[in-house]
C-alpha cells in the first residue's frame, strides 16, 4: 500500500486539538493565513482562541519573526491570556524561524511556549506528542499524565493503522443507508424478548453526541422490553480535566434523564486501549445483538452481525465495503459537539424512539 | 579557444539569449560574467545581469564598483518601480540583484524565487529589451531556490565556470549531474566549460577531462592575471579598466564565443512565455 492519500487530520491539526483539551487559551499558528482553518474554527467554537501570525511571501523570504512577534502583541492586548500555544508550520519550520526567540522578543509576561510541529512529519499523532511535550514543558500538565497521553496516542495510531482510517490508501466518504433497517433489527429483538447490549467507546467530545444510542435504546426497551446492558467509556476520573469534564456532563445528564450505565470502563481518551476490558463485560452478559457506537473497530470482537455507528463517512465506506453491512453514519457529529454541555441526539437514535413508540 | 584573433558580432535580434554562470563559490563567476557582459555591451548587445546570490556582489564591477541595493530590499520596501529596482551599469548593461534575508534567517532560495517573479511581473524584458541575460548564481545550488534559473525556461544555456583545483572540478560535476536532469525537462542545458585558471598544475589537461567526462567542451581558457585584481580594487571590469589588456581580450573572445554558441528564444524571463500574467496587487 502506497500512503494514505485520502483527506486525514496532519500534526498541525492533532497539535491544536491537544492545545484544547489541554485548556490552552490561545493558540497562534505560526504560518501562513488559512493554514489549518478548518479545525481553527472548530476549536474557536469550543472556547480556544485559535488565531494566525498570517505570513507572507515576504515572511518566507526573510524569515517570520516579525509578524509572530507581533500577532503575540495583539494576542495580549486582545485576549489577556495566561497559556498561550504558538504552533508551528511547513513554512515556519522549513525556513527555520527563531519561535523560542520571537516568544521572548515579544515578551507578553505569560506562559507562552512552542509546539515545534509541522505537517510533514507523519501520523498526526506525531503533532499531538508535540504539544503533548511543549505543554509538559511549560508546567500545563504533569509528566505523568504526558506519558499517559503518548501511550495513548500511540495505541490510537496503531489501532487506525490495523483497521481504521489509515488502514486503506483511499476511502471514499460514504453516506450510507438509512437508520431504519438497524433501527428496525432493534426494535425486533427488544420487542422479541431478547438482549441487546450497546457498547459506546467515543473519542472525547463526540461522547455527547454517541451516549444518545444509550438513551434512545434505553427508552426503546421501555416501550417493547427485552433486556438490555450499557458499557461506556465515561470514568470522569481519567484524562485530562477538561476531558474529565465532558465524562462528568454527560454522565449527569445521563443520571437526570433517569438513566443507568451498567458498566463504566476507562476515559473518553481511552478508547484505543479498554475494548478488551468491554469485550468481557459484554460477554458475560451474553447479548443476541450488539450495537458498538463511537469507534466500533476499538471494539475487538466486533463482528459483522453487529450494528455499527461512527461518525466519519470514510469510516463507514470502511466497514460497508468489508461486508459489516449493518454500519451507519452520524455524519458531521463533529460540528454538532464543538460547545454543547448536554446530550445531543443522533438520527439512529431518533429513528428507533419514533419505530418503539409505534 | 580563439584567444585575441576577434571576430566581429552579429547579433541579430532573433529573441533573448539566456546564459546563466554556475561553478564553486569564489571561482570568478561575477568576475567573469561581468567582463561577458560589459564586452558584450561593447558590441552593442543590450545586456541584463542578475545577480542570484543573497551577497549582492554580482554586478559591483558593472555599476562603478558600488554595491547596488537588491531586489528583495525594494520589495521588503514595498517599492515596485523596475527603474529604482535596477541599476544602469557599464555599457548600459541592466544590472539586477536579487538579494536575501540575512544570513541565518528566512529563505534565500524562496528569495530567489520571488525576485524572478516580480521582474517579470513588472514587466522588465518588455522595458528593457534586452538581447542577453546574464544569470549569475551563488556557488553552491543548496536548494531548489538557487535551480530556478536553470529550471522554467529562465536560462536555456549553463556555462560551468571551473578552475583545475579539485573542489572546483569537483562542483562543476555536481551542477553537471542537475543541468542533465534540467535538460531533461526540456529546461537548461549545459553549453560548456569556461576555464578560470588558477595556475594548477596541468590544470588544461584537468579540466579538458572533466569537460570530457560531463560531455560538453572546454569554450575559454581565462588566465589568471594581476589586472583583474588591479580592475577589481578600482571598481571596474578588466575591459572598462584595461581594454587593450591580453585579459580583456579573452573576455571579449569569450563574449562572441557565448553569443556563437547560444540561440535566442522568444519569451520575456521565461523562453516562450509571451503573456504574462497580469495581477492586481492591491496598494
Ligand atoms: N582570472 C582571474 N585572475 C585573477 N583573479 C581572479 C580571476 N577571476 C577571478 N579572480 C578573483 O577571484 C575572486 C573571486 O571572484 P568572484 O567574486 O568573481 O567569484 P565568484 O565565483 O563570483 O564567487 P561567489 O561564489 O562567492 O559569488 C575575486 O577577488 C576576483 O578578483
Ligand atoms: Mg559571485
Amino acid at each position: 500500500m502506497s500512503a494514505v492519500i485520502h483527506p486525514r487530520p496532519n500534526p498541525i491539526v492533532a497539535a491544536l486539538y491537544t492545545l484544547r483539551d489541554m485548556d490552552v487559551e490561545v493558540s497562534v499558528i505560526h504560518g501562513p493565513p488559512g493554514c489549518g482553518f478548518m479545525a481553527a474554527r472548530m476549536l474557536e467554537l469550543a472556547g480556544m482562541r485559535v488565531v494566525t501570525s498570517g505570513m507572507s511571501e515576504k515572511d518566507l523570504v526573510f524569515g517570520g519573526m516579525k509578524p509572530l512577534v507581533e500577532t503575540l502583541k495583539t494576542v495580549k492586548e486582545r485576549f489577556n491570556p495566561k497559556t498561550v500555544a504558538v504552533v508551528g508550520t511547513c513554512s515556519s519550520m522549513i525556513i527555520g524561524d527563531d519561535v523560542p526567540a520571537a516568544i521572548r522578543a515579544a515578551d507578553i509576561g505569560c506562559n507562552v511556549f512552542h509546539v515545534d510541529c509541522h505537517a510533514c512529519m507523519g501520523d498526526n499523532t506525531r503533532g499531538a506528542v508535540k504539544a503533548l511535550e511543549a505543554g509538559r514543558d511549560a508546567g500545563i500538565i504533569s509528566s505523568e499524565e504526558a506519558h499517559r497521553q503518548k501511550q495513548l496516542l500511540q495505541a490510537a495510531t496503531k489501532m487506525e493503522r490495523a483497521v481504521g482510517l489509515t488502514s486503506r490508501e483511499y476511502l471514499p466518504p460514504a453516506q450510507g443507508p438509512t437508520k431504519l433497517a438497524v433501527c428496525m433489527r432493534i426494535a425486533r429483538c427488544l420487542r422479541e424478548g431478547k438482549k441487546v447490549a450497546v457498547v459506546m467507546l467515543a473519542k472525547k467530545e463526540l461522547a455527547y453526541r454517541f451516549a444518545d444510542v444509550l438513551l434512545a435504546v434505553d427508552e426503546a426497551r421501555r416501550e417493547l422490553g427485552g433486556s438490555t446492558f450499557m458499557v461506556a467509556n465515561l470514568d470522569p476520573e481519567r484524562g485530562l480535566p477538561r476531558i474529565r469534564g465532558y465524562a462528568k456532563e454527560i454522565s449527569e445528564d445521563l443520571v437526570d434523564r433517569g438513566f443507568r450505565i451498567d458498566k463504566v470502563v476507562g476515559g473518553l481518551d481511552e478508547y484505543a486501549v479498554i475494548g478488551e476490558e468491554m469485550r468481557v463485560a459484554v460477554e458475560g452478559f451474553g447479548p443476541d445483538l450488539l450495537i458498538l457506537a463511537g469507534i466500533p473497530h476499538a471494539y475487538p470482537g466486533m463482528s459483522r452481525e453487529d450494528i455499527l455507528i461512527t461518525d466519519q463517512p470514510r469510516q463507514l465506506s470502511n466497514y460497508l465495503s468489508s461486508g459489516y453491512s449493518h454500519a451507519v453514519g452520524e455524519i458531521s457529529s463533529h460540528s454538532m459537539v464543538m460547545n454543547v454541555h448536554k446530550i445531543v441526539s443522533t438520527e439512529t437514535g431518533d429513528t428507533l424512539r419514533e419505530i418503539a413508540k409505534g | 579557444m580563439n584567444c585575441g584573433c576577434g571576430s566581429s558580432a552579429a547579433v541579430q535580434n532573433d529573441g533573448i539569449r539566456r546564459v546563466a554562470f554556475y561553478g564553486k563559490g569564489g571561482i570568478g563567476k561575477s568576475t567573469t560574467a561581468s567582463n561577458v557582459s560589459a564586452a558584450l555591451a561593447d558590441l552593442g548587445v543590450r545586456v541584463m545581469q542578475v545577480g542570484c546570490d543573497p551577497k549582492a556582489d554580482s554586478t559591483i564591477l558593472l555599476a562603478g564598483g558600488r554595491k547596488s541595493k537588491t531586489i528583495l530590499e525594494f520589495i521588503d520596501e514595498d517599492c515596485r518601480d523596475l527603474d529604482t529596482m535596477t541599476t544602469e551599469g557599464y555599457g548600459g548593461v541592466i544590472c539586477a540583484e536579487c538579494g536575501g534575508p540575512r544570513p541565518g534567517t528566512g529563505c534565500a532560495g524562496r528569495g530567489i524565487i520571488v525576485a524572478f517573479e516580480i521582474l517579470d511581473e513588472l514587466g522588465a524584458i518588455q522595458k528593457y529589451r534586452p538581447d542577453v541575460i546574464v544569470y549569475d548564481v551563488l556557488g553552491d545550488v543548496v536548494c531548489g531556490g538557487f535551480a530556478m534559473p536553470i529550471r522554467n525556461g529562465y536560462a536555456k544555456d549553463v556555462f560551468i565556470v571551473t578552475s583545475g583545483e579539485s573542489m572546483s572540478i569537483f562542483a562543476a560535476k555536481n551542477i553537471a549531474l542537475a543541468v542533465g536532469d534540467m535538460k531533461q525537462m526540456g529546461y537548461a542545458s549545459l553549453s560548456g566549460i569556461i576555464q578560470n585558471s588558477k595556475g594548477v598544475e596541468s590544470e588544461d589537461l584537468l579540466v579538458d577531462k572533466v569537460a570530457e567526462d560531463i560531455g560538453t567542451d572546454v569554450i575559454a581558457r581565462i588566465p589568471h592575471s594581476r589586472v583583474v585584481r588591479e580592475c577589481e580594487s578600482e571598481g571596474v571590469t578588466v575591459v572598462q579598466g584595461r581594454p587593450d589588456s591580453v585579459q580583456a581580450a579573452c573576455y571579449r573572445n569569450l563574449a562572441l564565443d557565448i553569443l556563437a554558441r547560444t540561440e535566442g528564444t522568444a519569451g520575456h524571463m521565461r523562453q516562450g512565455r509571451q503573456e504574462e500574467m497580469q495581477w492586481e496587487k492591491e496598494e
